[in-house]
């Protein structure tokens, strides 16, 4: 080979290298950015149905002043309906550390509560034969997280906070036979779990000297060794290591010590006011403050009393935003989280513009949440909602109103993928939506 | 030519005798499936036989329905259910009316201890390895109460099969 030859072909084979999109071994074609936004991600689903009559449109008035600016006084017929909430624990609105998206969609499936709780955390529309007896069938942002993030982080990092039962707990990991409980979050129902029968079942444990925990350990792994099966995910849920179910043992017992203590009268300083929704924030925050986790999901859903009173809606959806300022007000006081997270306000649905016929003791009509599912026709304002992003000035784009029709629900799963670096890992099989299709991508730099 | 008689027969009969075929005896045994002690035992427990029949090894009676209720909201109530599980049990553990064999027992009668436990626990008799097994940790180790290994085994794989 000639030098002219030998320079030429050195080229050509340079030159190919960086125009040829190379295939990883996940079906991807370029490597993962790896590019965080930031290290913390809290998505609130600021669930049970809200319209964005009440919310963002301030039809009666701003039940919302924590979130929100704007609007006038609360409307004066159901004004004694609402319980006293003292100020709230912000300087400002949160509106004004973040971009607000106030014409928000749900676009598809049926607008239910577990669906739309599916949707959010899965970033996939579902139909109607959603099987509220199991996990969802789509991975869920947890096993995304889990799976795909670099270097792949530990349950203690993954939380998912509900503040019922019934089909919620499921929601922390899918049957997709590629993630699974394997790569599930933590779930806890801290409502139940910290309460007087939960104490009752779980608050005064036996207790073992080291030497005594030395001997069962050995006659455990004795007796694993003879035995067949192993009790892992999935029967056993997600499973924590050795370490981290001790660290988790603990918190347990610090929360029922502070239980027992009465820390959690009152702890907001709002009295009786403090309802269901809020309880559960203050549990999320104290997972935050002990775990600093990259990546947790709490709901609140008090505001469906809505399907039967309106006027408690109301005063109820006063309370989530109250709650959803105090949870903001603690991440940016615990160190590490502060200025290092974005937090994710949506609604899992809306609810219907013509009521039923419930009437409260306001005169105010009900309302259900019952669009049509085929997205289009009769009552579709079930589908309209907001979404409020917040975090530190470099990354989320403080004060800005997206007045246009802009944004959906399955958006919130890859944004999150995105501000956490590993959107890029997930594979195009998966079928969410490209962060760089995302109408939210506008509320980040 | 008697000798050549006697020639013959000899050749004879070393023809006749070395020409039997030779039997080769094989000696062996028949297959054997080697299982461990538990293998039969396939289905993981539901939550509810787990807890019921918990209740039923450590007390002796049947759990309360209202206790059932009240704990299987609270087991559901966390993500980790070995986690919880572990938790409920050290939490049967503490309560008053554990009918757990005292500290005697294990002292006395050992192998009967052990294998009493086996078929209160695992539905079935401890094998000879592990009597042997505990038999020595018992002998050995002072921490090995009675308290501690039925937590070990209540808190095993083969606990959470039938």
């Amino acid at each position: 080979m000639d030098r002219r030859r030998f320079i030429k072909n050195i080229g050509l084979t340079a030159a190919g290298a960086m125009a040829a999109p190379y295939l990883l071994p996940g079906g991807r074609l370029f490597a993962a950015s790896g590019l965080r936004k930031v290290n913390h991600v809290v998505f609130l689903l600021f669930a049970g149905g809200v319209r964005n009559l009440e919310s963002v449109q301030f039809n009666d008035g701003n039940l919302m002043p924590n979130m929100l600016i704007g609007g006038s006084a609360i409307s004066n017929d159901i004004l004694p309906a609402m319980d006293f909430l003292p100020p709230g624990p912000l300087s400002q609105p949160l509106q004004n550390y973040g971009t607000l998206f106030r014409q928000f969609r749900y676009k598809e499936g049926p607008t239910g509560h577990y669906n739309g709780h599916t949707v959010a955390v899965t970033g996939q529309y579902v139909s109607t034969d959603l099987n509220i007896r199991e996990a969802p069938r789509n991975p869920t942002i947890f096993e995304y997280y889990r799976k795909h993030n670099s270097p792949q982080q530990t349950a203690l990092n993954c939380w998912w906070v509900a503040n019922t039962l019934g089909p919620y707990p499921a929601l922390n990991y899918s049957s997709d036979p590629n993630y699974g409980a394997g790569y599930g979050a933590n779930f806890i129902s801290p409502n139940f779990l910290i309460s007087q029968d939960g104490f009752n079942a779980l608050g005064n444990p036996s207790s073992f000297t080291a030497n005594e925990q030395a001997a069962f350990e050995s006659i455990r792994k004795f007796a694993n060794g003879n035995f067949d099966q192993s009790y892992t995910n999935p029967s056993a849920g997600i499973t924590n290591t050795t370490t981290e179910a001790a660290q988790l043992q603990q918190f347990i017992s610090d929360l029922y010590a502070k239980a027992q203590s009465g820390q959690f009268v009152n702890p907001w300083g709002v009295g009786p006011s403090m309802n269901n929704d809020m309880f559960n924030v203050m549990f999320a925050e104290e997972i935050i403050q002990r775990f600093k986790p990259e990546l947790l999901t709490v709901n609140m859903q008090d505001v469906d009393i809505g399907h039967f009173n309106f006027s408690s809606y109301a005063n109820h959806l006063r309370k989530a935003d109250w709650a959803a300022a105090h949870l903001w007000s603690v991440i940016q006081s615990t160190p590490g989280m502060a200025n290092d997270t974005v937090m994710v306000i949506a609604p899992e649905h809306g609810r219907n513009f013509i009521p039923n016929t419930s009437i409260d003791s306001y005169g105010r009509l009900a309302l259900d949440h019952t669009s049509p599912s085929d997205g289009v026709s009769g009552d579709q304002m079930a589908r309209e909602i907001f979404c409020l992003v917040v975090g530190p000035p470099t990354v989320v784009k403080q004060g800005l109103v997206v007045n246009s029709l802009s944004g959906e629900s399955t958006e919130i799963v890859p944004t999150i993928a995105n501000l956490l670096g590993f959107d890029n890992n997930i594979p195009a099989s998966a079928g969410i939506k490209n962060y760089n299709q995302c109408d939210l991508a506008q509320a980040f730099f | 030519m008697k000798n050549s008689i006697l020639l013959v027969f000899v050749f004879c009969f070393l023809f006749i005798t070395s020409c039997e075929k030779e039997v080769d005896y094989l000696y062996e045994v028949n297959p054997v499936a080697v299982q461990s002690p538990g293998s039969i035992k396939s289905n993981a427990k539901s939550t509810v036989e787990f807890l019921t029949i918990a209740w039923a090894d450590l007390f002796g009676t049947q759990i309360p329905q209202q206790e059932l209720s009240k704990l299987n909201t609270i087991y559901v109530a966390f993500g980790d259910k070995k986690m919880i599980e572990d938790r409920i049990l050290l939490n049967f553990l503490s309560k008053s009316g554990v009918q757990i064999p005292t500290q005697t027992n294990v002292a006395g009668d050992t192998l009967l201890y052990i294998n009493n436990t086996y078929k209160k626990l695992f539905n079935r008799d401890a094998n000879a390895f592990e009597k042997y097994y505990l038999k020595e940790q018992i002998r050995l180790n002072a921490s090995m109460t009675s308290e501690v290994i039925w937590y070990a085994l209540m808190t095993s794989d083969e606990y959470r099969y039938y």
